[in-house]
């Protein structure tokens, strides 16, 4: 076990919410931060320690909506992870929720989708009206 | 004060918003919450809207970066920006800044150097350099921001680079959206 993330997210930071427990990690929002890595360190700091410690099953839910080159470089870190994670029979997978109207995100979601192995869902969210 | 002048200047070249000035993290943040009301107030196809905000980041956050990384002071670290809108109906994107005479040179050919790159081309440059180690890819600072514009840029991305007296120049940036 190790202390979940809870981040509530800001102008140019996801919300972040990790449960060790259910093996979920959840990020929302805009991520333009001017030092991603200094933020997603965190996050790949747990991802490393989960996969490390546990056997479970490990869910990304992603509902990101805008994110800067350098957000981008430490999102394909993580998904690396996964990865390699993958390659050794472990069940990882990706749902990215997006806004149908912004097919720029989707875009992002399908060439980070090209370079994995592992389930990557892409699921236009339902949107009123 | 001539604001007459700056407003005809503005009205002339189409700018619907400008900035000079020092640029801090928390500027750049407001300056892209007032550019993403304003293309939503447009009604802009939220895809353009989205292409104009991401170019308006990585050009603001590679000037803050590299002003940190030369250490230059307050007035130094000024940054100019301008979105506009040409006839055709294109969002113009630019920022310019100081630089040192070779980093803009520098700059310039790396920009040159994407111009001939097609879009496959790009999405592949795109890709090796998002995977070249953190360590590697600092020193320019703007290599993947740079070939992300021009992904996003329906034109070839324009440059200029003007020495200054300083023995510095200024070096700025063009995106067509």
């Amino acid at each position: 076990m190790r202390q979940d993330l809870n981040l509530p997210g800001s102008a140019s930071t996801p919300a972040i919410q990790s449960d060790w427990q259910a093996g979920r990690l959840s990020l929302q929002g805009d991520s333009y931060p001017e030092n991603s890595y200094e933020l997603f360190s965190r996050v790949i700091d747990w991802v490393e320690a989960f996969l490390e410690r546990e056997s479970r099953p490990l869910e990304l839910s992603l509902e990101l909506v805008y994110l800067n080159t350098s957000s981008v470089k430490a999102m394909m870190d993580i998904f690396d992870l996964l990865e390699d994670a993958h390659r050794e029979d472990r069940k990882v997978g990706v749902v990215w929720h997006y806004d149908p109207r912004n097919e720029r995100i989707a875009e992002l979601a399908e060439e980070f989708r090209e370079d994995c192995t592992f389930s990557f869902v892409i699921r236009p969210l339902e949107v009123s009206a | 004060m001539d604001l007459l002048t700056l407003r005809d200047t503005y009205l002339q070249q189409r700018i619907m918003l400008c900035f000079n000035g020092p640029i801090s993290r928390s500027l750049i943040e407001e300056i892209g919450h007032a550019l993403r009301n304003y293309l939503n107030r447009q009604s802009a196809a939220l895809s353009a809207s989205m292409d104009v905000f991401a170019v308006y980041i990585e050009m603001t956050q590679n000037i803050r970066h590299y002003a940190n990384q030369q250490g230059y002071d307050e007035e130094q670290a000024t940054a100019t920006i301008a979105v506009a809108r040409d006839e055709a109906g294109h969002y113009l994107v630019s920022a310019g800044n100081l630089v040192e005479d070779a980093d803009g040179r520098h700059l310039v050919e790396a920009v040159a150097g994407l111009a001939g790159l097609d879009a496959i081309e790009l999405k592949k440059a795109y890709k090796q350099q998002l995977r070249r180690p953190r360590d590697e890819a600092a020193p320019s600072g703007a290599g993947l921001g740079l070939i992300d514009m021009a992904r996003k840029s329906s034109r070839p991305l324009q440059t200029s680079l003007q020495p200054l007296s300083s023995g510095q120049s200024f070096f700025s940036l063009t995106a067509t959206i």
